[in-house]
């Protein structure tokens, strides 16, 4: 994997529209005449009243007719064929940009750990990826319309210069007066917006709370609640109601008054006979044509500033680095493995129990000795952060609940062959799980395993530990929602099965520690004592601590 | 997914629900939604004048009209748009304003209605369903009702506005711009046939696509630590193929429809001239008529394509609606029964999961009012089934679940929460202060009594950061055993008769879990307590013990009683003692 250094934003949809070059300038040449031929359309309307109706000539009215006919025919094809180049540039880039953000998670692998949130990841991947290579195709109707508006200009201009100037003066008018209110209207928006989501998040914790609501109390509380705030973002919506309203009112009505303008002055012209009827008609149906392609430009430019503000947000995810340093060469040797902070040491063999009465140091410990975190931890003679990071990874393996479970089969979640599937499922006592799904290895098991229970959860992830077969295997706490029969054939099992390779267990379980070659006794974040369970049992603290209260 | 997870959804609204709601939805503000038509139809009246006037002005010209005739007339225009405009803004201020009062009495509805479903129905749905519905639907028709109704009705006036002048400036032509109106109606027919499906499989695709990526993000550890990263990329790219193959589909399918649009608008233009000049040509028509009905043609467009636009956000703003109507359609039961005591019991109850085989076969529990009960025993016996059918959240086959001589199924829900309280490992935390998330059932409960609830569950933490703390995952987020903490105060706090705790303190540290048990023992002194546990250390405590196996109880007793009776429990407890046994005998 190259290491590419994160773009910005406008460096990113840039960098994505590039291998489109051709299609877009092919797109844009086919828009550019889609944008000309209509507008000449209008042209020949005031021809046709001109040179066929006024001029009584039926020849004259037959090929002015014809010829729009053809350019009506025509027009939408070369529109058409625009679309499909730029919306399939948008497809394309929408693919591409997914594919990287899927190498980046590989390539930054558990450096996005509390860096990013789950929610985070769903915007990127969706509503961010869309918005951002939505930018192509929103080019492709800037140019669509710009061509109008030039032809447009051009056309009316050649009726009668003055004409010219009121459409364009027109049309600027309307873009000066209404982008800048739709901008600001956007940003009063924004705390209603707020709002709406404020109130949609309360319904969900609503319903997230159902039971606690239901069976505690609360309800009542809950809903006047949801009731007052959904008043007062009913106010909220008055209020934006009375400044969108004039805003749409303007950007509906200013359009037609510049209309009436063109219609005031392409009179007077015409009385003045200046210009002719047809030209008047031309005109009139430019201007009203000309509102669809101003309202066009505007939501344009609101759109890019949207793809913008999402590519920005994807830049910085291809931001975020790997947390662990990949800079070590040693493969094989290895040994006792050593946490010099909490003074921990993982022999070759057997099964260590850690207990404590504070995982979460136990847990950290762990993550040093698995290089989840940089330390100076050791294995055998050499410094862990001296291995290369893969021999590390499928030598040693961490084991918490906090892994997970991906979407697939029990056998590409197990990862083995169907006899060692089956022996480490035996093993992890997850014969129900196998059983439950239909007694096959095919059998699905949904994202996060959500198809499960918990404790099934927590069972088959310890099977696919095992399956996976390390050299050692730290597991933080792997049984706590098993009972206690289950807790008891799990630690003879995995002691058994796994007598010639390491394995740590952080538990205050008595069932495992029956089991244990050996105790590390944890207190206030060092190891305070070792042993075997008999020897340490002697101490009453270690006793209240594993034997649950049960004196 | 199964089919019994398809069964289970939620119902859906059928089309002539959906249209009853939405006139509901009108008939509720009908003064309004008259007004606010009115309104509608003269400012889109108003605007149709413009080019009707033009036509005027053209037959004016020839006519040999005088400067200051033509100024009077295009006057008339200038004030017939300035009028437009007001009425404009005022249609929509009031259609907005409408729309909005509707969102309102939709979503507090909704909400009103799921707090009182039927906990069981709820459950069986999945919080998925309901949250979609009071979520993402709601929004999906608040839209709806907000802009882009207000938007299609002021188009959709519009173009009838347009269409009623064409045929008032010369009914012929009338019928002539009429002509491509079907093939228009079936276009839009053909695509909204079809655009639905495509964009909920867009949609769907998108969200395989997102959570295929949060799932390489959320598991990055376990991605290196399987070394899955190929199998991640592959997959990534798969969903990537996916939703591109999709998106084409809807590219596709958009094409066309757009493609008919332009053709039929502009074709309909052609057929307006190709009649006004060939009348004009044959002298049945004035030059000005024609000009009117051919500028009125080109206006025709743009309402039009507004409209078409829109269909697809009307069509999912329908289809949000039926999914919130779907709520409706939940039969709730009535539970009116009032309980005589403080007894509950189990009798000979069987009971399954949705059709499934029995979990429970006759089973019968009675713990003695003021007894602490711990009910014991392998992972799938059928514990937490216990607990449910305790609480009335579900209804025995046969046999009866009973609070005070009358089956918990049939008393109200306020008034069973008053007596019955299951407290279980799934504990919520609402996005709220501290007080609020405590003060669930004694809305009146003053700080003092919340903070020794607090004291009572050992959450000292809390008692630090004060009752005005905002929880939440936005605000303080916390911790498994912190939320366990908060789920056992609420219980201090409701102070009921029953209390159930199916695996309350099972994310609780050991070192901590037998400090707060007791602590909640004492609290609950005089309580019917039943403690639902996979491990033994809440067991030996309890006045009474209950093994449960393969749904039945297999044995009962003191803890002396069951270890002297060695059978089970005697063995399982050996089990979690073997060690120390052990250790004394050695």
């Amino acid at each position: 994997m190259h290491p590419i250094p994160p773009p910005t934003a406008r460096r990113l949809l840039v960098d994505h529209a590039r291998p489109h070059a051709r299609r877009i300038a092919i797109g844009v040449l086919m828009y550019l005449s889609a944008g000309a031929l209509s507008m000449s359309q209008l042209w020949m309307l005031g021809r046709i009243i001109d040179e066929g109706i006024i001029a009584r000539d039926a020849r004259a009215f037959a090929f002015w007719l014809a010829l729009m006919l053809f350019a009506v025919i025509v027009q939408p094809l070369f529109w058409s064929v625009g679309f499909r180049l730029f919306v399939g540039a948008e497809a394309e880039n929408q693919r591409a940009m997914l594919r990287r953000l899927t190498d980046h998670l590989n390539t930054a692998a558990t450096g996005v750990r509390g860096r990013i949130s789950a929610g985070e990841l769903v915007n990127l991947s969706s509503e961010d990826t869309r918005k951002a290579a939505g930018s192509v195709s929103e080019i492709g109707f800037f140019f669509n319309n710009f061509a109008m508006f030039i032809v447009g200009s051009v056309l009316v201009w050649s009726i009668h210069p003055l004409l010219g100037i009121v459409v364009i003066a027109g049309s600027a008018l309307t873009a000066l007066v209404i982008g800048p209110l739709l901008g600001r209207l956007q940003r009063r928006q924004a705390d209603y917006r707020k709002m709406i989501g404020d109130l949609t998040a309360h319904a969900a914790d609503i319903v997230g709370g159902l039971r606690v609501l239901r069976g505690i109390g609360g309800d009542l509380l809950f809903a006047d609640r949801y009731r007052e705030r959904s008043a007062a973002l009913q106010r909220t919506g008055y209020r934006v109601a009375n400044s969108i309203s004039w805003i749409h009112a303007l950007q509906y009505s200013l359009p037609i008054v510049f209309v009436a303008a063109i219609t005031w002055t392409g009179a007077l012209l015409a009385a003045d006979r200046t210009i002719t009827i047809g030209g008047l008609a031309s005109a009139f149906s430019f201007a009203t044509v000309f509102i669809a392609v101003s309202g066009g430009l505007i939501g344009t430019a609101s759109v890019l500033v949207a793809s913008r503000v999402a590519a920005g947000r994807i830049a910085r995810f291809l931001a975020i680095e790997t947390d662990v340093d990949d800079g070590g060469t040693v493969r094989g040797a290895g040994g006792e493995l050593s946490d010099p902070d909490t003074g921990l040491v993982v022999p070759p063999g057997g099964l260590t129990v850690v207990v404590t009465a504070e995982t979460a140091c136990a847990l950290e410990a762990c993550e040093r000795l698995a290089r989840y975190r940089d330390s100076e931890a050791a294995w055998g003679t050499k410094p862990l952060s001296a291995y290369a990071l893969d021999e590390v990874r499928e030598r040693i393996m961490l084991l918490t609940d906090e892994d997970h479970l991906f979407a697939g089969t029990l056998r590409t979640t197990l990862r083995a062959e169907p006899n060692e599937a089956l022996a480490a499922i035996e093993t992890a006592c997850a014969h129900d799980v196998y059983t439950g799904l239909g007694a096959t290895l095919e059998a699905h098991v949904a994202e996060g395993g959500r198809n499960l229970s918990g404790g099934q959860r927590q069972r088959l992830r310890l099977a696919r530990a095992l399956a996976a077969g390390p050299e050692v295997l730290l597991a933080v706490e792997p049984t706590s929602a098993v009972d206690s029969h289950t807790e008891s054939l799990i630690a003879e099992r995995v002691a058994a099965t796994r007598a010639m390779k390491s394995t740590l267990v952080v538990t205050t379980s008595p069932l495992w520690l029956a089991r244990a070659d050996r105790v590390a006794w944890m207190a206030e974040g060092k190891v305070h004592a070792t042993g075997t369970h008999a020897e340490l049992v002697a101490d009453p603290a270690y006793r209240t601590l594993t034997s649950h209260g049960a004196d | 997914m199964s089919a019994i997870e398809i069964q289970n959804r939620l119902p859906v609204a059928s089309p002539a629900e959906v249209r009853r709601a939405l006139m509901r939805l009108f008939a509720a503000d009908k003064g309004r939604a008259v007004q606010i038509l009115v309104l509608y139809v003269l400012a889109a009246a108003l605007s149709v004048a413009v080019p009707v006037l033009l036509g005027h002005v053209v037959d004016g010209i020839r006519a040999g009209w005088t400067v200051g005739r033509i100024n009077l007339v295009c006057g008339l225009i200038v004030v017939c748009v300035a009028v437009q405009f007001v009425l404009s803004r005022l249609g929509r201020r009031a259609g907005y304003r409408f729309g909005e009062r509707a969102a309102a009495r939709l979503r507090e509805g909704v909400v009103g209605r799921v707090l009182g479903l039927p906990l069981d129905r709820v459950e069986q749905a999945g919080r998925g369903d309901l949250g979609t519905r009071t979520a993402s639907d709601v929004n999906t028709v608040a839209d709806l009702l907000r802009y882009s109704g207000p938007t299609i009705a002021t188009a959709f006036i519009e173009v009838i506005a347009l269409y009623v002048a064409t045929f008032a400036v010369d009914p012929l032509l009338g019928l002539c711009s009429l002509l491509t109106l079907p093939l228009l109606l079936l276009t839009a027919r053909r695509y909204l046939r079809r655009a639905g499906e495509m964009f909920r499989g867009e949609r769907a695709a998108m969200s395989e696509a997102a959570e295929t990526l949060t799932a390489s993000g959320t598991g990055a550890r376990t991605v290196a630590a399987l070394a899955l990263q190929q199998e991640r990329r592959s997959m990534g790219y798969r969903r990537a193929e996916t939703m591109y193959e999709w998106f084409m589909r809807v590219l596709g399918l958009q094409n066309e429809f757009f493609l008919a649009l332009l053709w039929l608008n502009r074709i309909q233009l052609v057929l307006v001239i190709a009649a006004a000049g060939w009348w004009a040509l044959q002298g049945g028509m004035s030059l000005g008529t024609a000009v009117a009905a051919i500028t009125l043609t080109v206006r025709i467009a743009n309402p039009t394509n507004t409209v078409m636009a829109q269909l697809n956000g009307f069509q999912q703003g329908t289809a949000a609606l039926a999914r919130i109507e779907g709520v409706n359609r939940v039969a709730t039961a009535r539970r009116e029964a009032v309980p005589n005591g403080t007894e509950v019991r189990l009798d000979a109850v069987t009971f399954g999961y949705d059709g499934g085989p029995d979990v429970l076969h006759g089973l019968n529990l009675h713990p003695a009012p003021g007894e602490r009960l711990a009910v014991v025993g392998p992972s799938g016996a059928g514990k937490s089934t216990i607990a449910r059918l305790l609480a009335g959240i579900d209804r025995p086959r046969t046999g009866s679940a009973t609070f005070g001589g009358v089956p918990v199924c049939d008393i109200g829900v306020e008034e069973l929460r008053r007596h019955v309280v299951l407290v279980t490992q799934e504990h919520y935390v609402f996005a709220a202060t501290l007080r609020d998330n405590l003060m669930l059932a004694a809305p009146e409960a003053g700080d003092a009594l919340l903070e020794a609830a607090l004291r009572r569950v050992d959450a000292e933490w809390a008692l630090t950061e004060g009752l005005d703390t905002m929880l939440g995952d936005e605000h303080r987020r916390l911790s498994t055993a912190e939320a366990q903490q908060i789920a056992l105060a609420r219980v201090v706090v409701a102070d009921p008769d029953v209390v159930i705790l199916d695996e309350a303190t099972a994310g609780i540290d050991p070192a901590r879990a037998g400090k707060v048990e007791s602590a909640l023992a004492a609290a609950l002194e005089g309580r019917t307590v039943i403690t639902i546990a996979h491990q033994l250390q809440a067991a030996r405590s309890a006045d009474r013990i209950a093994v449960v196996e393969a749904g039945r109880i297999a044995e009962e007793g003191t803890h002396e009683d069951l270890l002297a009776a060695n059978g089970v429990y005697a063995g399982l407890w050996r089990a979690w003692q073997g060690n120390r046994a052990r250790h004394f005998a050695g």
